[in-house]
């Protein structure tokens, strides 16, 4: 089924389509917000309204780029969401501790990526704990193209930047993890 | 040569080389389904208990509370006036009511 017939049976509502669809993207729709969430329940979470926005919206869908970059856009913004979402709770904890509980994370406080070897796991835990404190964009570009492993103009493309844009946003990124990571091994000395 | 600013983050970046991609299990689509189903059930009229709407909807009873009382103190205050007001004037003419002993 090419892209432009499968477009066409989703904007019918036809339901082998989607389930089609949903089959062949869930996996790399759950890593993408796993990566940025570090949190296995959240992903699951936002991968699902992923799929429900993909559903209801491809009828406005307007084929300016592939499907699979409109299906990571949203599935990226959805991820930021729920990071801004988890933050204002947080802020709102600290304001009102007696009224909005204390959220436990379904994962450790370090983030054990379950698609990193055994060996690697300790160092790649103290990597996704200096990235989840990087600001936002830097947070998703970084993800995207130095997590992820996708290539600058995908990534450009589901961030809707240019690529120097996106190339300075890396670079920053870096620096300030460069700094996390010193700060951090200092401590632990 | 240029000199690498970041050596920490590269080796890092090395521990997540190859990084695998995580499956979902089979039953993804299945609890999609049952949450689709359940949303459009749910579409109908429901309180909204989302902290923004519960404190918004508070910040709103206040400020109505403090703009009922502010009326209600400028009220009596009128009033007071208009009394002490009726009152000189009945005294400026003798009109006061005493009493005979």
């Amino acid at each position: 089924m090419s892209e432009k017939e499968l477009i066409q049976q989703l904007r019918q509502g036809n339901e082998p389509a989607f389930r089609w669809l949903v089959e062949n993207y869930r996996n790399r729709v759950f890593s993408t917000v796993l990566n940025i969430l570090q949190d296995s329940k959240e992903a699951e979470d936002a991968a699902q309204e992923t799929f429900i926005q993909v559903f209801e919206s491809v009828s406005s869908f307007k084929e300016e780029s592939s499907l699979s970059t409109w299906i990571y856009r949203i599935a990226t913004r959805k991820a930021l969401d729920k990071i801004r979402r988890r933050k204002t709770r947080q802020k709102l904890h600290k304001l009102l501790p007696w009224w909005m509980p204390d959220e436990k994370r379904s994962t450790d406080e370090n983030f054990q990526h379950p698609g990193i070897v055994a060996e690697n796991k300790e160092k790649a835990a103290v990597l996704f704990k200096a990235i989840e404190s990087l600001p936002e964009k830097q947070k998703l570009a970084f993800t995207l193209i130095k997590v992820q492993g996708m290539n600058y103009e995908e990534a450009c493309e589901i961030m809707q930047q240019n690529v120097k844009a996106v190339e300075s946003l890396i670079s920053r990124a870096k620096v300030n993890l460069q700094k996390q990571l010193e700060d951090y091994y200092k401590t632990i000395k | 040569m240029k000199k690498n600013t970041t050596p920490l983050v590269d080796e890092h970046l090395q521990t997540i080389d190859g990084l695998q991609e995580v499956a979902t299990d089979e039953f993804f689509y299945t609890r999609l389904k049952a949450r689709m189903e359940r949303n459009k059930n749910e579409q109908g009229w429901s309180f909204p208990l989302k902290p923004v709407w519960v404190i918004g909807t508070l910040v709103l009873l206040l400020t109505v509370n403090g703009f009922i009382l502010s009326q209600q103190v400028t009220t009596k205050k009128v009033k007071t006036t208009e009394t002490s007001s009726l009152q000189k004037f009945a005294e400026s003419y003798d009109q006061t009511i005493s009493s005979a002993y």
